[in-house]
């Protein structure tokens, strides 16, 4: 690994960044909530990205990682290109001008290198030409099932992420009747087996002796649409969408954010 | 296992295979990058960013105007805690009579300022001119 080599993969980073970050550039409702949002929540989220980044690193990062020290170097350097891609986008939108207060403009940038940082670490693996498929599938069949809750994470992370600051979220929960709910919820369910099931989660472990439809829907698929319900909780609770809202309603949100995040853990293995 | 067997490899044997400079820059600028975020955010959290919004309206300029009279004026949100939805009222006494014009800011984060204008058919500058925040939202 020399520096030109680096140097090719930290651009792919800020590529990915780029093309991973950009639909929540755009979005409103992520430049008011850089500086509405509670701090100690927005602290703990950046936190939790932190910790995704060390784990994808290990997974994907933009080069081939041995020790943990790597894996947090790479998080660390995925996370500076977020924060300064963020930040050039963001000014060169107007979203961030210099007469604003230096807590809002670190709110904004801070909260907009979520997922611009987890688009740099995936960079090398969607943009990258050659690719080290052999030694990434080695990790995932090596972290066996930890590993692909883990995966399963991070892509309902990443997808929950991309929709939860939007207004509609609130706006869908609140009109659909406890029947559409059910009916979603199921959906998400269905598709989230099918993905499993068909793109082969763990290669060996999907297709395990005696792995029935019901060992597998079980393991994976209850378990990965589990992780979607938590990661949407507590995406929308750092948002502070479950604020003062009655149970049900935040269990009607939990079902409609549920379905990209299901959707997201499916599909991990594919983008990670 | 796996692993630590790889890293004792590196760190025993194989110089080609040192952390690049690139990447120890690479490294350092993001935790350079994330103690500088972490440190404003956490600041921000033991300073009062929790205190609800209070806003002080200043007149900047007054000018007249095709079809009247523009007022511009600076709302600053001296508290922690974010406004949303801020009204702002502007009343001008003059010519015998009272005129009332509104607007609404969107948000004003805190320790920040958001500025905006006012629109009246009577001279502020004959009259009484008195601009302030009349409510907020909770973001």
């Amino acid at each position: 690994m020399t520096s030109e080599r680096y140097a090719i993969g930290l651009t792919r980073a800020f590529g990915g960044a780029i093309l991973f970050g950009l639909p929540l550039l755009m979005t409103m409702e992520m430049w008011s909530l850089g500086f509405a949002m509670g701090r100690g929540r927005l602290l703990l989220l950046m936190g939790f990205t932190l910790a995704v980044l060390v784990g994808l690193s290990y997974f994907s990062g933009f080069e081939k990682t041995f020790s943990l020290k790597e894996d947090a170097m790479d998080a660390f350097a995925a996370f500076g290109v977020g924060v300064i891609t963020s930040a050039l986008l963001l000014v060169a939108l107007a979203v961030i001008t210099f007469d604003m207060g230096w807590g809002e403009i670190v709110g904004r940038v801070a909260l907009q290198s979520v997922p611009a940082s987890i688009g740099a670490m995936l960079g090398r693996k969607q943009l990258g030409a050659e690719q080290d498929m052999k030694a990434e599938e080695e990790r995932k069949q090596e972290a066996g099932y930890a590993g692909e809750l883990f995966l399963m994470l991070a892509g309902a992370l990443f997808l929950a992420f991309n929709m939860a600051p939007t207004e509609e979220m609130i706006l869908i929960a609140f009109q659909m009747t406890p029947w559409h709910a059910l009916a979603l919820g199921v959906f998400s369910l269905l598709l989230l087996h099918a993905f499993v099931y068909s793109i082969g989660f763990s290669g060996q472990e999907s297709r395990p002796e005696g792995g029935t439809f019901l060992s597998t829907f079980l393991h994976f698929t209850m378990a990965g649409y589990g992780i979607a319900l938590l990661v949407s909780l507590y995406v929308l609770w750092s948002f502070g969408r479950t604020d003062g809202v009655a149970v049900a309603e935040i269990a009607n949100m939990l079902v409609v954010l549920g379905f990209p995040a299901s959707l997201g853990a499916a599909t991990a293995r594919l983008v990670v | 296992m796996n692993r630590q067997y790889k890293t004792g490899e590196i760190q025993t044997g194989k110089p080609a295979q040192r952390v690049p400079w690139l990447e120890w820059l690479a490294a350092g600028i993001g935790l350079f990058l994330v103690l500088g975020v972490f440190g404003v955010i956490g600041w921000q959290a033991f300073h009062g960013a929790t205190t609800p919004p209070v806003i002080t309206v200043q007149v900047e300029n007054v000018a007249p105007v095709e079809g009247g009279y523009r007022v511009l004026f600076r709302a600053r949100n001296g508290a922690g805690e974010a406004a949303a939805q801020v009204e702002v009222e502007g009343k001008v006494s003059a010519d015998g009579g009272e005129e009332v014009s509104r607007v609404v800011l969107d948000y004003i984060p805190g320790h920040s300022a958001r500025r905006g204008g006012l629109f009246f058919t009577r001279d502020p500058r004959t009259g009484a001119l008195a601009v302030r925040a009349t409510g907020f939202a909770e973001p």
